[in-house]
């Protein structure tokens, strides 16, 4: 329910950011209200707040269900759960505070840093615990993604974050310069990797065969495809770092790399397309599928836009330019969000044991998303492509056109555009949310044993 | 079963596209016809607009003055963007095609280059706007003809293929995943271009 209440939040800060790019009087002079604070309060905010929330929860359930027991030390999942919302809630306000270590998607100080750790470990102990004592022997495709995710976050989050602490709130990083900025990229590229598209990849694999109601398409081309992630994504970051003080041969090899990994990104949303292409008759009441089958269209578009804005002559155009940010958000809105809406309109009647209460809210809600999505994405391509252009373009004698400061000042029609996109987005979720109280008012959890193993499955 | 399609078609699309979807469905087109009669001239409309529009207007990027491109570059990118047109054009149809068999749905190819044909029909009208190439008026005005056509594609799909709404949308959602890659595709291809020194003159 947390992931509910950062969506909410994380998504309003965004809008809020998106206001101030257009009006910048808007932090009325106060630091903890200025965009550089802002900003990463929105990514750490929808990123840890409501992505891994989500993939917290969903890992939890799905884990159980797929293993046949419960939950290995419950009592450690509860302190993970609330630890977790805890540490987000604090990290956000030091945030506001102004601390902040300077690197992307990991501005948190050192004390945050190890509260992460420690909670994460605490993560990987309960699910691999749980994996441990399960009762079939294949383990199945959603809890590899999973435990893929657990894994590299955590050898992610640890290596990144080694730094020296100078005082409560500040500290330098072990790395300096160009191994830096590879250490860094190689963390948040993964990051986007191993939480934004394995984790939720997970969250598909379990969640989209259970509401089509019918086996994975092909499950050995899953096998295949998380194998193959697994391989050719952690090499990926130095894509961030082209033309840049990082060897050419690491540019490349990452170049060669992202475009390798376009197959079994695919494979997966192939897999996902044809599990759901055979379940037409669930459409008619199930307002969840929907959003899979639409998030999975926009996973599409994601992973092909980011190998191709890795090769190098589209990247010396698309950098430094708000394609990217409309390239992130295609994933973080398209793939990402609307996949974790589907499967909380699955999972948070199921959970109390009522049905949902209102399926034409939800039906609202589909297309206030995909309004918001596909707005917000074609206001950053126009203003992508005219930055790029703005940017490199020459006069006679070959000295650059255009100032920053020119450029910026033709770009508030299109951050008008991104801010409505914005809200339109954001109305959708608070709708959502509200259905969601509507839903759960009144009931209590329901307890359920985990299925049971029919007898010829069983490993013992 | 009908094999021609009339051009009155098109027009009155705009007015009454659930007749259109339904006449469609009761013909069975040839795809050449198609082709020859229909695809070939929307999709030189767009290329022949964006001409006119940047060899009078110049491009409007945003910042101070327009932008002049050479005429002889601006004859290439137009032939360029007029093939790609056609390209996307006939492999969406082949596209659909592919899929049709997974939805279940009608195989003939005529019958897609139709459908496709009549979906791009908003995007060939807002077109209109390349004459005057403001990106920002163009962006503005291709939101509503892109939710328009979006809106045909979901409507027309199933009625034209004869298969349920549902399966219908699922079909459409996932000709909308290749059609966003097919639009990005566009986008990457022209900074490469423009990347290798065909149009304005940028550093790279």
């Amino acid at each position: 329910m947390f992931a509910v209440l950062w969506a909410v939040i994380g998504m309003s800060v965004g809008v809020y950011v998106a206001a101030e790019l257009l009006w910048p009087t808007l932090d009325f002079g106060q630091p903890w209200l200025s965009f550089g604070r802002l900003r990463p309060l929105h990514t750490n905010g929808v990123i840890f707040g409501f992505g891994v929330s989500a993939l917290m929860g969903t890992a939890f359930y799905s884990v159980q269900r797929t293993c046949h027991v419960p939950l290995f030390a419950p009592k450690l999942a509860w302190f993970v759960a609330i630890g977790w919302q805890l540490c987000v809630l604090t990290g956000g306000l030091s945030l506001l505070a102004g601390w902040t270590s300077s690197k992307e998607y990991a501005e948190l100080e050192w004390p945050f840093d190890i509260a992460i750790a420690l909670l994460w470990v605490g993560f990987g102990i309960v699910f691999f615990g749980t994996i441990a004592k399960r009762r079939i022997k294949p383990i199945y495709i959603s809890n590899w993604f999973y435990g893929g995710l657990i894994i590299v976050i955590a050898m992610l989050h640890i290596i990144n974050s080694l730094a020296i602490p100078v005082t409560l709130s500040k500290s330098y990083s072990l790395f300096a310069g160009a191994p830096d900025a590879i250490v860094q990229w190689w963390y948040g590229h993964n990051a986007v990797g191993f939480l934004l598209t394995g984790g939720f990849l997970g969250m598909m694999y379990y969640f989209l065969p259970k509401q089509a109601n019918r086996p994975i398409w092909s499950y050995r081309l899953s096998i295949v495809a998380f194998w193959a992630f697994t391989y050719s994504y952690i090499w990926a970051g130095p894509h961030h770092l082209h033309y840049n003080a990082v060897p050419d041969w690491v540019q490349s090899l990452a170049v060669g790399m992202s475009l390798v990994l376009l197959a079994p990104s695919w494979a997966s949303m192939i897999n996902g397309i044809m599990t759901v292409s055979g379940a037409s008759e669930k459409l008619k009441t199930d307002p969840a599928l929907k959003f899979i089958v639409l998030s999975l269209a926009f996973y599409g578009l994601a992973t092909f836009e980011g190998p191709m804005m890795a090769i190098k002559s589209v990247n010396a155009i698309s950098h430094f330019t708000d394609w990217t940010i409309g390239h992130v958000h295609s994933g973080a809105l398209g793939w990402n969000a609307l996949i974790t809406f589907g499967t909380f309109y699955f999972l948070v009647p199921r959970l109390v044991g009522a049905s949902l209460y209102s399926v034409r809210l939800a039906n609202i809600h589909f297309w206030l998303a995909l309004a918001g999505t596909m707005l917000y994405v074609l206001a950053m391509w126009g203003a992508g492509v005219s930055q790029g252009l703005l940017w490199l373009s020459l006069d006679e004698i070959g000295e650059l056109s255009f100032s920053f400061k020119d450029i910026m000042a033709s770009m508030p029609p299109y951050y008008a555009l991104r801010f409505v996109a914005g809200l339109i987005f954001l109305s959708g979720a608070v709708l959502m949310t509200f259905n969601f109280y509507m839903t759960i008012r009144g009931q209590r959890t329901i307890e359920v044993e985990p299925p049971p193993v029919a007898s010829h499955r069983l490993s013992t | 079963m009908k094999t021609v399609i009339s051009s009155w078609l098109l027009f009155r699309l705009l007015f009454r596209p659930t007749e259109v979807f339904e006449e469609l469905s009761e013909t069975r087109p040839e795809p050449h016809s198609v082709f020859f009669k229909y695809v070939l001239w929307l999709a030189i409309i767009p290329p022949i607009f964006a001409y006119i529009g940047a060899s009078n207007f110049g491009w409007r990027i945003g910042a101070a003055e327009p932008l002049f491109v050479p005429a002889g570059d601006l004859v290439v990118i137009s032939m360029a963007y007029f093939f790609a047109l056609l390209f996307v054009y006939v492999s969406t149809a082949i596209v659909a095609q592919w899929m049709a068999a997974t939805y279940g749905a009608r195989h003939s190819l005529g019958i897609h280059f139709a459908l496709v044909t009549i979906i791009a029909a908003p995007l060939v009208v807002g077109s209109t706007m390349h004459l005057f190439p403001s990106i920002f008026l163009n962006v503005l005005v291709f939101i509503p003809t892109v939710m328009w056509s979006m809106y045909l594609l979901y409507k027309g799909l199933p009625i034209v293929l004869r298969i349920s709404p549902e399966r219908g949308m699922l079909m459409a959602s996932a000709l909308i995943g290749y059609l966003l890659v097919a639009a990005v595709s566009f986008l990457g291809l022209t900074v490469a271009l423009l990347g290798r020194g065909i149009g304005p003159s940028i550093g790279v």
